[in-house]
């Protein structure tokens, strides 16, 4: 017996020795129970059903199962997983059966080996918590077009599982869209609609669209497929609008263009102002751009100014006659009220006394020079009444007489057209300066114009064709000689009755000084030989003032020579006696007269025409001019019987 | 913020009373705009509870009462979608109305707590249970005039006491323990609302 005790003995110190080197052996292998698993999540599709996922732990070495405990909340029952293989690996698939909703759920995973079981943290959740719903399915993406554009349709499915119908589940839908090659998705909320349109699109692009959705508390789920869809090209389609606006950018160019160039002139004056060049009048610049300093000063000289003749004593008297008209023998025609006007209007005309111009001026110079007539002539007044008396009183006989219409042309030159031919007319800066005033249409213009008409030197050739210190001369004393008939009409045009005979005066005094002139410009120009003003010296009072008349019986071969009749009316000085008294000469015929200036006029004694005595001029008197010339010995009569005032240096001068 | 709410939940009812003194407005749109009102609802109310367990001391889960304490827990609600499908629409929306009309008392209790809780996000905490509490009347009040519409069933509520008291707890782990609790079993509550009511949009609609 005490063997079977010892050997029993024996055996279970055998026993806990293997045990004991088994113990080691395993622990030698590092062989250990199951780590404790993790349930990762448990999702419901669709709030029917559910499923949970673990994450198994190191096994330890040896072969591991994993099973699922749950509880529900208001029992202790403890179920186990009912499939661990319909939702893959490590997952416990709950079906509707086994699914209860609004009731907590506590899990717990088991990990068991062989050495020993691992429970893992239990997980509370509910069912109603946990939905994330499948993707939505059948995508489809088309394209259609909406009044020539197109557009993206997206159209897709819920997920089977999920019932929307009966309203257990609420899905909301979002997609997001791209084109290929980029980076960043368009998203795009489309609520719970199943239908959602995408415009402005790239032609000839493709486009990835994809679909996802979401319960109304739960999570949102994967996204669907992608769907690809590349868009037509309707770039064409664009491209007539493009062409239409590319024309009316041209067009519209087109016209600015031809805007710009018609005005170019005005913009180029407006942008870039030109630089004035010299008005001096004579000024050549390719003169100036030779750089010969002789011709460009020669060019300057202009034969009139400044005077490089030697100055004569009678060009520089300033040669007119001071005609004095009482006022009481004034009248002014009506017609002449023009001339009034005119020479009133002329105050801005502006013109200085040393300037030879000034002395075409008309308007101005008869305004000063009635001034200083009306200042210098009052106490002359009385003494010259008289003398205006008589010759009031030859005028109005001669008047009686029915001469000449010339006279009445005289008297207004404003009315006839043809009569104001006594005018001096000659003077070379009448052309030129009354040019400008042709257009007035005063008295006084109508008489500058006929007297242009009546000149022998063409308008504005005066100048220009005297270069010669002869005409230079003369020109010179054109002025005076113009100056000498306007001062003495100015009176008669400011008085409002002047009479008609005054401007006679007027027009015969200026012959006087000028007709000499007159002849030998004549002779220098070709023009036809126009009349020029004649005067018939009336007689020569004791004061030594010679009455003249005019002559304008000679313009019967003129086109415009009025139609005078013929007749001795009128008489020309054919020389001074020594007693200060006028020889005259009685005409005869008309026609020579406008033809007579071919002789040169200094110094020469007419052959023409008649002498009369100053004595018998009485018998035709005209117009008094009552100047201020004395009849010197020294003064000269031209061709015709003119006195050339040219000679007479003791001729007076203002 | 809290007025907002107030007056959209003072448009919701005016609105649901012209609609029902009017009887222009048909079910499936005051049922639309109901269950628009319970999903807010419950939307705050998971906010809410996110934000509790944001800074809730693990601890404390430990010793979780079960959700099977909620007093709401006595009324029979559908389990699973048949069960719900199988529901009169006036039975779900009697339920609904119940639920609502539980939690009445509770969130008032919830929201002198939310004052004094011991919890770091607190002021947010109370701005959102007074929230809930005015959606939650505006809602009970829409509810009340949709039962007039859907017949005389509906009219019935089950009667749900809350027996918790004023008072959640002494000590700081027990408040915030009772608060979380009691806003879980809010959470669910608004939950089943929720869905009763969009099953009787759906129903209402016959196009979901």
């Amino acid at each position: 017996m005490s063997l079977c005790g010892a050997m029993m003995k024996s055996s279970v110190e055998v026993n806990l020795l293997l045990l004991l080197v088994f113990t080691l052996c395993v622990k030698a292998m590092r062989y250990s129970p199951p780590e404790k698993p993790v349930l990762t999540r448990c999702r419901s599709p669709e709030k029917e059903t559910f499923t949970c996922w673990w994450e198994p732990g190191s096994d330890g070495g040896l072969p591991t199962t994993y099973a699922l405990f749950y509880r529900k909340e208001n029992s202790e029952t403890v179920y186990e997983c009912p499939d661990y293989h319909t939702a893959g690996e490590n997952s416990c698939f709950f079906n509707k059966n086994d699914t209860s909703i609004w009731v907590n759920y506590n899990i717990t995973v088991v990990a068991t080996n062989a050495l020993g079981s691992t429970f893992s943290d239990p997980v509370d959740i509910d069912v109603v918590y946990i939905v994330k719903p499948n993707h939505p399915e059948k995508v489809t993406v088309t394209v259609m077009e909406d009044k020539g554009w197109p557009f993206l349709r997206v159209s897709w499915e819920p997920p089977h599982q999920a019932d929307t119908r009966s309203g257990w589940i609420t899905l909301i839908y979002e997609l997001r869209v791209k084109l290929e090659g980029e980076n960043e998705w368009e998203m795009h909320l489309a609520g719970q609609q199943k239908m959602f349109n995408i415009f402005s699109l790239r032609s000839g692009g493709t486009y990835l669209v994809q679909v996802r959705c979401k319960p109304d508390h739960g999570f949102w789920s994967e996204w669907s497929t992608t769907s690809y869809i590349k868009v037509p090209d309707y770039f064409h389609r664009e491209k007539p609008m493009w062409v239409l606006i590319t024309c009316f950018c041209a067009f519209i160019f087109l016209i600015l263009t031809w805007l710009l160039h018609m005005n170019s002139q005005s913009l180029k004056h407006c942008i870039l102002p030109p630089v004035p060049g010299p008005k001096i009048k004579g000024f050549d610049k390719q003169l100036l751009k030779n750089g010969k300093c002789d011709e460009i000063f020669s060019a300057l000289v202009v034969p009139s100014f400044p005077p490089t003749a030697p100055p004569n004593c009678e060009d520089l008297l300033v040669e007119y006659l001071e005609v004095y008209v009482p006022e009481e023998q004034e009248l002014i025609m009506e017609e002449s009220k023009d001339l009034n006007d005119l020479c009133l209007k002329s105050g801005g005309c502006t013109s200085d006394n040393d300037s030879g111009r000034g002395s075409c001026d008309s308007h101005t110079l008869l305004m000063d020079k009635f001034r200083e007539a009306k200042e210098k002539r009052k106490p002359r007044e009385q003494g010259s009444g008289q003398a205006g008396t008589e010759s009031q009183g030859n005028q109005r006989d001669w008047e009686e007489e029915g001469s000449s219409c010339a006279h009445e042309d005289m008297v207004s030159p404003s009315i006839s057209s043809g009569r104001v031919k006594t005018w001096p007319c000659v003077f070379s800066p009448l052309p030129q300066y009354s040019s400008g005033r042709l257009e007035h249409k005063g008295s006084l213009e109508r008489a500058k114009q006929h007297c242009h008409s009546d000149t022998l030197f063409p308008l504005g050739s005066t100048s220009s064709s005297l270069d010669q210190q002869g005409q230079h001369t003369k020109e010179t004393l054109r002025p005076s000689n113009w100056e000498f008939g306007l001062s003495n009409k100015q009176p008669h045009l400011l008085h409002p009755h002047t009479r008609p005979q005054r401007q006679l005066q007027a027009h015969s005094d200026v012959n006087i000084s000028s007709i000499g002139h007159k002849r030998e410009l004549r002779g220098l120009h070709s023009p036809a030989p126009e009349s020029t003003e004649y005067v018939e010296v009336q007689r020569v009072n004791e004061e030594n003032m010679v009455l003249l008349q005019p002559v304008d019986s000679e313009r019967g071969h003129m086109e415009d020579c009025s139609q005078v009749p013929l007749g001795e009316d009128y008489s020309r000085v054919n020389g001074v006696d020594r007693d200060n008294r006028l020889l005259l000469q009685r005409e005869v015929t008309q026609g020579d007269r406008c033809f007579c200036g071919d002789r040169d006029m200094n110094g020469e004694r007419t052959e023409n025409c008649y002498s009369l005595s100053t004595a018998t001029m009485t018998q035709k008197p005209r117009v008094c001019i009552h100047t201020a010339m004395p009849v010197q010995d020294n003064m000269v009569l031209g061709v015709t019987g003119y006195v050339d005032t040219s000679t007479a240096s003791t001729l007076p001068s203002y | 913020m809290e007025h907002r709410k107030m007056n959209g939940g003072k448009v919701f009812i005016s609105v649901l009373c012209v609609a029902a003194v009017c009887s222009a407005v048909p079910v499936s749109d005051l049922l639309d705009r109901a269950s628009q009102r319970s999903d807010t609802l419950h939307a705050l109310s998971t906010l809410l509870t996110h934000e509790l367990d944001s800074h809730f001391p693990p601890l404390g889960r430990v010793i979780m009462p079960r959700p099977s304490m909620c007093h709401t827990s006595s009324l029979q609600t559908p389990n699973d979608k048949e069960q719900a499908l199988q529901v009169s629409e006036s039975d779900l929306l009697s339920l609904a109305r119940s639920l609502l009309q539980a939690w009445i008392d509770p969130l008032t209790v919830l929201s002198n707590s939310a004052n004094n809780l011991p919890h770091p996000a607190q002021n947010s905490i109370s701005n959102k249970i007074q929230e809930l509490q005015e959606h939650s009347k505006s809602l009970g009040d829409g509810l009340d005039i949709l039962s007039g519409k859907m017949g005389a069933a509906a009219q019935g509520i089950s009667f749900l006491p809350y027996r918790g008291g004023n008072d959640i707890g002494h000590d700081k782990i027990s408040k915030l323990t009772n608060f979380h609790f009691l806003l879980s079993c809010f959470r669910r509550d608004s939950h089943k609302i929720d869905s009763f009511l969009k099953v009787l949009r759906c129903r209402a609609a016959k196009m979901c």
